[in-house]
Protein backbone atom coordinates (compact mmCIF):
# COMPACT_ATOMS: atom_id res chain seq x y z
CA UNK A 1 0.00 0.00 0.00
CA UNK A 2 1.75 3.37 -0.88
CA UNK A 3 1.64 6.03 1.46
CA UNK A 4 -0.97 8.85 1.42
CA UNK A 5 0.24 12.28 0.24
CA UNK A 6 -0.84 13.27 3.57
CA UNK A 7 1.43 11.06 4.99
CA UNK A 8 4.21 12.19 2.75
CA UNK A 9 4.07 15.71 3.03
CA UNK A 10 4.15 15.37 6.95
CA UNK A 11 7.18 13.23 6.13
CA UNK A 12 8.76 15.91 4.54
CA UNK A 13 8.84 18.61 7.25
CA UNK A 14 11.31 16.27 9.13
CA UNK A 15 12.65 14.91 5.59
CA UNK A 16 12.28 17.95 3.46
CA UNK A 17 13.79 15.32 -0.25
CA UNK A 18 10.90 13.43 0.44
CA UNK A 19 8.35 16.15 -0.76
CA UNK A 20 10.14 15.15 -4.07
CA UNK A 21 7.55 12.30 -3.62
CA UNK A 22 4.70 14.77 -4.37
CA UNK A 23 6.27 15.75 -7.22
CA UNK A 24 6.32 12.82 -8.74
CA UNK A 25 2.88 12.22 -8.32
CA UNK A 26 1.62 15.07 -9.56
CA UNK A 27 3.75 17.27 -11.67
CA UNK A 28 2.78 15.50 -14.94
CA UNK A 29 -0.53 16.57 -14.15
CA UNK A 30 0.14 19.99 -13.19
CA UNK A 31 2.32 20.41 -16.43
CA UNK A 32 -0.50 19.65 -18.35
CA UNK A 33 -3.35 21.87 -16.03
CA UNK A 34 -0.48 24.79 -17.00
CA UNK A 35 -0.12 23.72 -20.38
CA UNK A 36 -4.28 24.65 -21.06
CA UNK A 37 -4.23 27.02 -19.46
CA UNK A 38 -1.27 29.88 -20.29
CA UNK A 39 1.19 29.90 -22.76
CA UNK A 40 2.81 26.80 -23.30
CA UNK A 41 6.53 28.69 -23.11
CA UNK A 42 5.65 29.99 -19.61
CA UNK A 43 4.14 26.34 -18.21
CA UNK A 44 7.48 25.31 -17.14
CA UNK A 45 7.84 28.27 -15.72
CA UNK A 46 5.06 28.27 -13.94
CA UNK A 47 5.46 24.37 -12.79
CA UNK A 48 8.30 25.44 -10.72
CA UNK A 49 6.43 27.76 -9.21
CA UNK A 50 3.44 25.90 -8.15
CA UNK A 51 5.48 23.58 -6.51
CA UNK A 52 8.04 25.97 -4.61
CA UNK A 53 4.72 27.31 -3.14
CA UNK A 54 3.87 24.18 -2.05
CA UNK A 55 6.85 23.34 -0.42
CA UNK A 56 6.59 26.26 1.99
CA UNK A 57 3.39 25.87 2.66
CA UNK A 58 3.42 22.25 3.06
CA UNK A 59 3.06 22.46 7.04
CA UNK A 60 -0.68 23.70 6.22
CA UNK A 61 -1.18 20.59 4.09
CA UNK A 62 -3.66 18.52 6.52
CA UNK A 63 -2.10 15.04 7.17
CA UNK A 64 -5.50 12.92 6.84
CA UNK A 65 -5.94 13.75 3.10
CA UNK A 66 -5.17 11.53 0.53
CA UNK A 67 -4.74 13.13 -2.37
CA UNK A 68 -3.01 16.66 -2.74
CA UNK A 69 -3.86 17.17 -6.30
CA UNK A 70 -6.88 19.42 -5.38
CA UNK A 71 -4.13 21.69 -3.21
CA UNK A 72 -2.09 21.69 -5.43
CA UNK A 73 -4.33 22.83 -8.48
CA UNK A 74 -5.37 25.86 -6.33
CA UNK A 75 -1.55 26.63 -5.69
CA UNK A 76 -1.97 26.25 -10.04
CA UNK A 77 -4.85 28.19 -10.23
CA UNK A 78 -3.70 31.32 -8.22
CA UNK A 79 -0.89 31.40 -9.89
CA UNK A 80 -2.67 31.32 -13.17
CA UNK A 81 -4.33 34.28 -12.29
CA UNK A 82 -0.92 35.97 -11.86
CA UNK A 83 0.02 36.05 -15.51
CA UNK A 84 -3.43 36.68 -17.12
CA UNK A 85 -1.11 38.03 -19.97
CA UNK A 86 -0.31 34.49 -20.67
CA UNK A 87 -3.57 33.01 -20.15
CA UNK A 88 -5.00 35.52 -22.50
CA UNK A 89 -2.67 35.31 -25.07
CA UNK A 90 -3.49 31.36 -24.59
CA UNK A 91 -7.26 31.16 -25.11
CA UNK A 92 -7.13 33.84 -28.06
CA UNK A 93 -4.68 31.29 -29.62
CA UNK A 94 -7.23 28.52 -29.18
CA UNK A 95 -9.65 30.51 -30.10
CA UNK A 96 -8.19 31.12 -33.94
CA UNK A 97 -7.21 26.96 -33.66
CA UNK A 98 -10.64 26.18 -32.98
CA UNK A 99 -12.42 28.58 -35.38
CA UNK A 100 -10.61 26.71 -37.95
CA UNK A 101 -11.42 24.05 -36.95
CA UNK A 102 -13.32 21.02 -39.23
CA UNK A 103 -16.17 19.45 -37.21
CA UNK A 104 -16.07 15.93 -35.82
CA UNK A 105 -18.91 13.77 -36.58
CA UNK A 106 -20.83 14.11 -33.70
CA UNK A 107 -24.79 13.85 -33.20
CA UNK A 108 -24.90 17.60 -31.12
CA UNK A 109 -22.77 19.37 -33.48
CA UNK A 110 -25.00 17.90 -36.52
CA UNK A 111 -27.76 19.94 -35.43
CA UNK A 112 -25.62 23.27 -35.52
CA UNK A 113 -25.55 24.68 -39.45
CA UNK A 114 -22.27 23.66 -40.71
CA UNK A 115 -21.30 27.07 -41.30
CA UNK A 116 -22.18 28.07 -37.80
CA UNK A 117 -19.77 25.36 -36.07
CA UNK A 118 -16.41 26.83 -36.64
CA UNK A 119 -17.82 29.99 -35.59
CA UNK A 120 -19.20 28.75 -32.62
CA UNK A 121 -15.69 27.15 -30.86
CA UNK A 122 -14.57 30.65 -31.50
CA UNK A 123 -17.39 32.25 -29.95
CA UNK A 124 -17.03 29.88 -26.82
CA UNK A 125 -13.42 30.63 -26.29
CA UNK A 126 -14.39 34.39 -27.24
CA UNK A 127 -17.11 33.97 -24.90
CA UNK A 128 -14.82 32.24 -22.18
CA UNK A 129 -12.46 35.04 -21.95
CA UNK A 130 -14.82 37.34 -20.72
CA UNK A 131 -16.43 35.79 -17.61
CA UNK A 132 -15.41 37.09 -14.33
CA UNK A 133 -11.93 34.77 -12.96
CA UNK A 134 -13.82 33.36 -10.63
CA UNK A 135 -16.08 32.02 -12.75
CA UNK A 136 -13.52 30.62 -15.23
CA UNK A 137 -11.25 28.97 -12.88
CA UNK A 138 -14.17 26.91 -11.34
CA UNK A 139 -15.61 26.41 -14.87
CA UNK A 140 -12.29 25.29 -15.93
CA UNK A 141 -11.43 23.07 -12.55
CA UNK A 142 -15.02 21.20 -13.51
CA UNK A 143 -14.83 20.99 -17.53
CA UNK A 144 -11.00 20.49 -18.30
CA UNK A 145 -9.69 18.70 -15.16
CA UNK A 146 -12.59 17.12 -14.13
CA UNK A 147 -12.26 17.53 -10.54
CA UNK A 148 -15.65 16.88 -8.42
CA UNK A 149 -17.45 19.84 -6.47
CA UNK A 150 -15.82 18.59 -3.30
CA UNK A 151 -12.38 18.58 -4.75
CA UNK A 152 -13.11 22.65 -6.63
CA UNK A 153 -14.53 23.74 -2.42
CA UNK A 154 -10.55 22.15 -1.74
CA UNK A 155 -8.66 23.55 -4.46
CA UNK A 156 -9.89 27.21 -4.60
CA UNK A 157 -10.90 27.40 -0.78
CA UNK A 158 -14.05 28.21 -0.61
CA UNK A 159 -17.37 26.42 0.13
CA UNK A 160 -19.07 23.55 -1.96
CA UNK A 161 -22.09 25.49 -2.03
CA UNK A 162 -19.74 28.81 -3.89
CA UNK A 163 -18.77 26.59 -6.15
CA UNK A 164 -21.83 25.13 -7.20
CA UNK A 165 -23.42 28.89 -7.42
CA UNK A 166 -20.21 29.85 -9.60
CA UNK A 167 -20.54 26.96 -11.67
CA UNK A 168 -24.48 27.43 -12.46
CA UNK A 169 -23.84 31.26 -13.02
CA UNK A 170 -20.51 30.99 -15.35
CA UNK A 171 -22.64 28.09 -17.07
CA UNK A 172 -25.58 30.62 -17.74
CA UNK A 173 -23.48 33.08 -19.12
CA UNK A 174 -20.97 31.39 -20.62
CA UNK A 175 -24.25 29.76 -22.93
CA UNK A 176 -25.80 33.29 -23.11
CA UNK A 177 -22.51 34.51 -24.44
CA UNK A 178 -22.15 32.10 -26.85
CA UNK A 179 -25.89 32.14 -28.23
CA UNK A 180 -24.56 35.99 -28.99
CA UNK A 181 -26.49 37.76 -25.86
CA UNK A 182 -25.61 38.21 -22.79
CA UNK A 183 -29.06 37.80 -21.00
CA UNK A 184 -28.03 39.03 -17.55
CA UNK A 185 -28.30 42.32 -19.14
CA UNK A 186 -29.92 41.67 -22.54
CA UNK A 187 -28.00 43.58 -24.79
CA UNK A 188 -26.58 41.90 -27.53
CA UNK A 189 -22.61 41.67 -27.55
CA UNK A 190 -20.14 43.37 -30.04
CA UNK A 191 -19.05 41.33 -31.97
CA UNK A 192 -16.09 41.47 -29.94
CA UNK A 193 -12.46 39.92 -31.27
CA UNK A 194 -13.48 36.33 -32.20
CA UNK A 195 -11.15 36.04 -34.31
CA UNK A 196 -8.85 36.87 -31.98
CA UNK A 197 -5.47 38.88 -32.18
CA UNK A 198 -4.43 40.37 -35.38
CA UNK B 1 -30.70 18.08 -24.33
CA UNK B 2 -27.29 18.45 -24.78
CA UNK B 3 -25.25 19.43 -21.86
CA UNK B 4 -24.09 23.56 -22.19
CA UNK B 5 -20.64 22.65 -21.53
CA UNK B 6 -19.95 20.42 -23.90
CA UNK B 7 -17.97 23.28 -26.10
CA UNK B 8 -15.76 23.99 -23.50
CA UNK B 9 -15.05 20.73 -22.86
CA UNK B 10 -14.25 20.13 -25.96
CA UNK B 11 -12.61 23.66 -26.24
CA UNK B 12 -9.65 22.07 -24.02
CA UNK B 13 -6.60 23.11 -26.37
CA UNK B 14 -4.83 19.22 -25.89
CA UNK B 15 -8.56 17.84 -27.25
CA UNK B 16 -8.36 20.29 -30.09
CA UNK B 17 -4.97 19.91 -30.93
CA UNK B 18 -4.16 16.34 -29.77
CA UNK B 19 -0.98 15.25 -29.43
CA UNK B 20 1.68 13.87 -27.66
CA UNK B 21 2.30 15.34 -24.01
CA UNK B 22 4.35 17.91 -22.87
CA UNK B 23 8.28 17.51 -23.13
CA UNK B 24 9.12 14.79 -20.09
CA UNK B 25 12.19 16.93 -19.82
CA UNK B 26 10.51 19.33 -18.82
CA UNK B 27 9.45 16.79 -15.95
CA UNK B 28 12.83 15.70 -15.16
CA UNK B 29 14.36 19.78 -15.15
CA UNK B 30 11.68 21.01 -12.89
CA UNK B 31 12.07 18.31 -10.44
CA UNK B 32 15.98 18.56 -10.35
CA UNK B 33 15.16 22.52 -9.59
CA UNK B 34 12.76 21.62 -6.97
CA UNK B 35 15.48 19.50 -5.02
CA UNK B 36 18.16 21.22 -4.83
CA UNK B 37 16.01 24.15 -4.05
CA UNK B 38 14.69 22.58 -1.06
CA UNK B 39 18.14 20.39 -0.03
CA UNK B 40 20.38 22.09 -1.37
CA UNK B 41 23.13 22.19 -4.44
CA UNK B 42 24.47 19.03 -2.26
CA UNK B 43 21.13 16.93 -2.71
CA UNK B 44 20.40 17.78 -6.19
CA UNK B 45 19.46 15.28 -8.27
CA UNK B 46 21.33 14.77 -11.42
CA UNK B 47 19.91 16.50 -14.48
CA UNK B 48 20.29 13.67 -17.63
CA UNK B 49 18.89 14.48 -20.60
CA UNK B 50 17.56 12.07 -22.57
CA UNK B 51 19.71 10.72 -25.09
CA UNK B 52 19.60 11.70 -28.69
CA UNK B 53 17.83 8.17 -29.62
CA UNK B 54 15.16 6.25 -28.01
CA UNK B 55 12.31 4.24 -29.22
CA UNK B 56 9.34 3.46 -28.52
CA UNK B 57 7.54 0.90 -27.40
CA UNK B 58 4.05 -0.38 -27.38
CA UNK B 59 1.75 -2.39 -25.50
CA UNK B 60 -1.74 -3.55 -24.67
CA UNK B 61 -1.16 -3.04 -21.25
CA UNK B 62 1.51 -0.45 -21.31
CA UNK B 63 0.88 -0.27 -16.99
CA UNK B 64 1.98 -4.13 -16.72
CA UNK B 65 4.78 -3.46 -19.19
CA UNK B 66 5.83 -0.77 -16.72
CA UNK B 67 5.63 -3.65 -13.76
CA UNK B 68 7.46 -6.20 -15.87
CA UNK B 69 10.20 -4.05 -17.19
CA UNK B 70 10.73 -3.07 -13.99
CA UNK B 71 10.83 -6.06 -12.01
CA UNK B 72 12.56 -8.42 -14.72
CA UNK B 73 14.76 -6.56 -16.92
CA UNK B 74 15.95 -4.19 -14.24
CA UNK B 75 14.89 -0.91 -15.91
CA UNK B 76 14.25 2.23 -14.01
CA UNK B 77 11.70 4.50 -14.36
CA UNK B 78 11.65 8.41 -14.55
CA UNK B 79 8.54 8.63 -12.35
CA UNK B 80 8.67 12.40 -11.98
CA UNK B 81 7.98 12.35 -15.87
CA UNK B 82 5.28 9.52 -16.08
CA UNK B 83 2.17 10.60 -17.98
CA UNK B 84 -1.22 9.27 -16.80
CA UNK B 85 -4.39 10.29 -19.05
CA UNK B 86 -7.25 7.88 -19.46
CA UNK B 87 -6.01 7.07 -23.03
CA UNK B 88 -2.76 5.24 -21.75
CA UNK B 89 -0.40 5.90 -19.55
CA UNK B 90 3.18 7.17 -20.99
CA UNK B 91 6.24 6.43 -19.63
CA UNK B 92 10.31 7.08 -19.85
CA UNK B 93 12.61 3.73 -18.51
CA UNK B 94 16.19 4.19 -17.96
CA UNK B 95 18.86 1.47 -17.90
CA UNK B 96 22.79 2.63 -17.98
CA UNK B 97 22.54 5.84 -20.13
CA UNK B 98 19.78 4.38 -22.30
CA UNK B 99 16.31 4.78 -22.78
CA UNK B 100 12.96 3.76 -23.83
CA UNK B 101 9.61 4.80 -23.74
CA UNK B 102 6.93 2.59 -23.46
CA UNK B 103 2.73 3.76 -24.27
CA UNK B 104 -0.11 1.95 -25.41
CA UNK B 105 -0.41 0.40 -28.24
CA UNK B 106 -3.09 1.33 -31.63
CA UNK B 107 -3.73 3.48 -34.77
CA UNK B 108 -3.88 6.03 -33.16
CA UNK B 109 -1.08 5.86 -31.23
CA UNK B 110 1.71 6.39 -33.81
CA UNK B 111 -0.07 3.67 -35.44
CA UNK B 112 2.07 1.26 -33.40
CA UNK B 113 1.01 -2.20 -32.50
CA UNK B 114 1.95 -5.01 -30.14
CA UNK B 115 3.84 -8.00 -31.10
CA UNK B 116 0.63 -9.41 -29.47
CA UNK B 117 -1.55 -7.60 -32.55
CA UNK B 118 1.16 -8.47 -35.25
CA UNK B 119 2.23 -11.62 -34.55
CA UNK B 120 5.90 -10.65 -34.02
CA UNK B 121 7.97 -7.81 -32.95
CA UNK B 122 9.90 -6.17 -35.22
CA UNK B 123 12.67 -4.48 -33.58
CA UNK B 124 15.06 -5.46 -30.98
CA UNK B 125 16.36 -3.65 -28.31
CA UNK B 126 20.14 -3.98 -27.33
CA UNK B 127 21.08 -3.15 -23.73
CA UNK B 128 24.26 -3.52 -22.33
CA UNK B 129 24.08 -4.24 -18.09
CA UNK B 130 26.70 -5.29 -15.61
CA UNK B 131 26.89 -8.36 -14.06
CA UNK B 132 25.11 -10.47 -17.05
CA UNK B 133 24.49 -13.42 -14.72
CA UNK B 134 22.64 -11.79 -12.53
CA UNK B 135 20.76 -9.87 -14.73
CA UNK B 136 19.82 -13.12 -16.35
CA UNK B 137 18.83 -15.17 -13.68
CA UNK B 138 16.75 -12.32 -12.33
CA UNK B 139 14.94 -12.30 -16.09
CA UNK B 140 14.43 -15.82 -15.91
CA UNK B 141 13.03 -16.21 -12.56
CA UNK B 142 10.59 -13.23 -13.04
CA UNK B 143 8.73 -15.01 -15.85
CA UNK B 144 10.25 -13.47 -19.05
CA UNK B 145 10.64 -15.87 -22.16
CA UNK B 146 14.47 -16.81 -22.93
CA UNK B 147 14.95 -17.47 -26.51
CA UNK B 148 18.42 -17.29 -26.64
CA UNK B 149 20.84 -18.88 -23.82
CA UNK B 150 23.50 -17.10 -21.81
CA UNK B 151 26.68 -17.79 -23.88
CA UNK B 152 29.78 -16.52 -24.37
CA UNK B 153 29.72 -14.63 -28.11
CA UNK B 154 32.67 -15.30 -30.49
CA UNK B 155 32.96 -11.12 -30.41
CA UNK B 156 33.68 -11.19 -26.47
CA UNK B 157 30.10 -10.24 -25.54
CA UNK B 158 28.34 -12.58 -22.79
CA UNK B 159 24.51 -12.20 -23.91
CA UNK B 160 21.17 -13.44 -23.59
CA UNK B 161 17.50 -12.45 -25.33
CA UNK B 162 14.23 -12.67 -24.17
CA UNK B 163 10.80 -11.64 -24.79
CA UNK B 164 8.56 -9.27 -22.52
CA UNK B 165 5.33 -9.88 -21.39
CA UNK B 166 3.96 -9.13 -25.10
CA UNK B 167 6.65 -10.40 -27.07
CA UNK B 168 9.00 -7.23 -27.42
CA UNK B 169 11.85 -8.70 -27.75
CA UNK B 170 15.42 -7.81 -25.85
CA UNK B 171 18.82 -8.48 -26.10
CA UNK B 172 21.08 -8.05 -23.01
CA UNK B 173 25.10 -8.35 -22.98
CA UNK B 174 27.89 -7.70 -21.44
CA UNK B 175 30.95 -6.54 -22.63
CA UNK B 176 33.98 -8.87 -22.39
CA UNK B 177 36.32 -6.01 -21.33
CA UNK B 178 33.85 -5.30 -18.25
CA UNK B 179 33.77 -9.08 -17.33
CA UNK B 180 37.76 -8.92 -17.66
CA UNK B 181 37.72 -6.32 -15.52
CA UNK B 182 35.24 -7.02 -12.61
CA UNK B 183 32.17 -4.91 -11.62
CA UNK B 184 31.99 -1.38 -11.40
CA UNK B 185 33.65 0.63 -9.04
CA UNK B 186 31.22 2.92 -7.80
Amino acid sequence: MEESDGAVIAGSLETPGAFGIIFDRHGSTLLRFLARRVNPADAEDLLGEVFRIAFERRSTFERDRDSARPWLYGIAANVVAKHHQSEARRLRAMARVSAGRPLDDDPAERAVAAADAGALWARVMAAFRTLPEAERQVLLLFAWEELSYDEIALALGVPVGTVRSRLSRGRARLAALTRGRDTTTDVPLTPCDAGGER
Amino acid sequence: MTDDLEPLRRSRPDRLLPDDPPDPEILVREKARLMSAITGPHGAVEHRRSPSIYPRLAYRDEVAALEFLTRAFGLVERRESRMEHPAGMLAWLEIGDGMVMIGRAGEERHGLHSPLETGAPTAMVNVYVHDIDTHYRRAESEGAQIVMPLEDMFWGDRRYEALDLEGHRWHFAERASEIRAGPPTQ
